[in-house]
């Protein structure tokens, strides 16, 4: 097969379905006045597309239509919208824009705010401090685990404890 | 993407109901007629164009415009009619009469018998491609969609599709042949 011939049959379907501009149109109609094969291929290809589409349409019953809009109503009815898909329906209704874009501002300056001071400092303690200063070096080196115990029961001494009051016991 | 689907879209964005009604009545029947090329008969085309609605109302608000709404709703139908067909229990037979409604406006007895006869043969023809062909072919022949729409559908080239449609043509051809329907 020519390139020319190749190239006028790769053309044909857009030809024969109607979609090749004028110009295009012209060059495969030169080629097809002097090339046989071609004007063969292009006239059967011609001859299906119009049988396809001179087949018919579809024709349904005349109630079909009223039954289909009903049925799908119904099913909408049912088949209740994913809940990202509601909330974007509500956040799209006018009256709810100006809360959302409220809550939106407020959330946006709150995040701007907590990035910008950074992480709070650790508040400081002064039951846990007091407990340090009653603890030596001599009974950290005695019981090695002490202090890893006092902060667990640190964790749980409720705020007003006075340790001063068990340091004076006998 | 269209003024009038623009104005439905953005009504149905803001909770109106009856603006997916309107999108309903204005596409039903070519999603329907997509459907009945591609699966061949009356039940499982209007099974697959309710489906097709009912998957678009829940996929509606992610839709961003940028292509019709109409190529949008037969992605969704070509795709849901491709993996239908792939289990589908209800495919035409040969010589099975489940086109018995389509019509032509041909005028004698004897031409709309043979225009139905013609009818049937021609769907029975389509319904006998390899899926993607059978798309591409409803697509261009009987919505007369661009290859450039067709192929967005289909997520491929528009040379592929080309290529395809080519291929599908000289099918229909033998297959038209073969069962005596003559040229026009």
């Amino acid at each position: 097969m020519k390139d020319r011939c190749r190239d006028v049959l790769e053309r044909l379907v857009e030809a024969t379905t109607g979609t090749l501009a004028p110009a295009q149109r012209e060059g495969i109609a030169e080629h097809l006045a002097v090339c046989d094969r071609c004007r063969e291929e292009a006239a059967a290809l011609e001859a299906t597309v119009s049988r396809l589409r001179e087949a018919g349409q579809f024709h349904t019953p005349p109630e079909f239509w009223a039954q289909f809009t009903n049925r799908l109503t119904e099913r909408i009815a049912n088949d209740r919208l994913p809940a990202t898909a509601r909330l974007r329906r509500w956040i799209a209704l006018p009256r709810h824009a100006w809360g959302t874009a409220a809550v939106t501002a407020a959330a946006a300056l709150a995040i701007t705010a907590g990035v910008r001071l950074g992480p709070t400092p650790p508040s400081h303690d002064p039951v846990r401090d007091q407990v340090r200063t009653l603890v030596t070096d001599t009974m950290n080196s005695t019981l090695p685990s002490l202090g890893e115990m006092l902060e667990v029961m640190g964790a749980g001494f409720p705020n007003e404890i006075d340790l001063a009051n068990d340091r004076a016991r006998p | 993407m269209d003024a009038e689907d623009r104005v439905l879209l953005d009504a149905f964005r803001r909770g109106e109901d009856s603006a997916f009604s309107a999108l309903v009545i204005k596409y039903r029947e070519s999603v329907y007629r997509v459907a009945r090329r591609m699966l061949g008969n009356h039940e499982d085309a209007s099974d697959a164009a309710q489906e097709v609605f009912i998957r678009a109302h829940r996929a509606l608000l992610r839709f961003d415009g940028r292509s019709q709404l109409y190529t949008w709703l037969y992605r969704i139908t070509v795709n849901l009619c491709l993996d239908m067909r792939g289990r589908s229990t209800r495919l035409p037979l040969a010589g099975e009469d489940d086109d018995g409604d389509e019509r032509s406006s041909a005028p004698g007895v004897e031409e709309q018998a043979e225009s139905r006869e013609t009818g049937r043969a021609v769907a029975r023809a389509v319904v006998e491609l390899p899926p993607r062909q059978r798309a591409m072919v409803t697509l261009r022949l009987y919505q007369d969609l661009p290859y450039l729409e067709i192929a967005r559908i289909m997520g491929c080239s528009e040379g592929t599709v080309k290529a395809t449609m080519f291929a599908a043509l000289r099918r229909l051809r033998r297959a038209l042949s073969d069962q005596g329907v003559r040229q026009p």
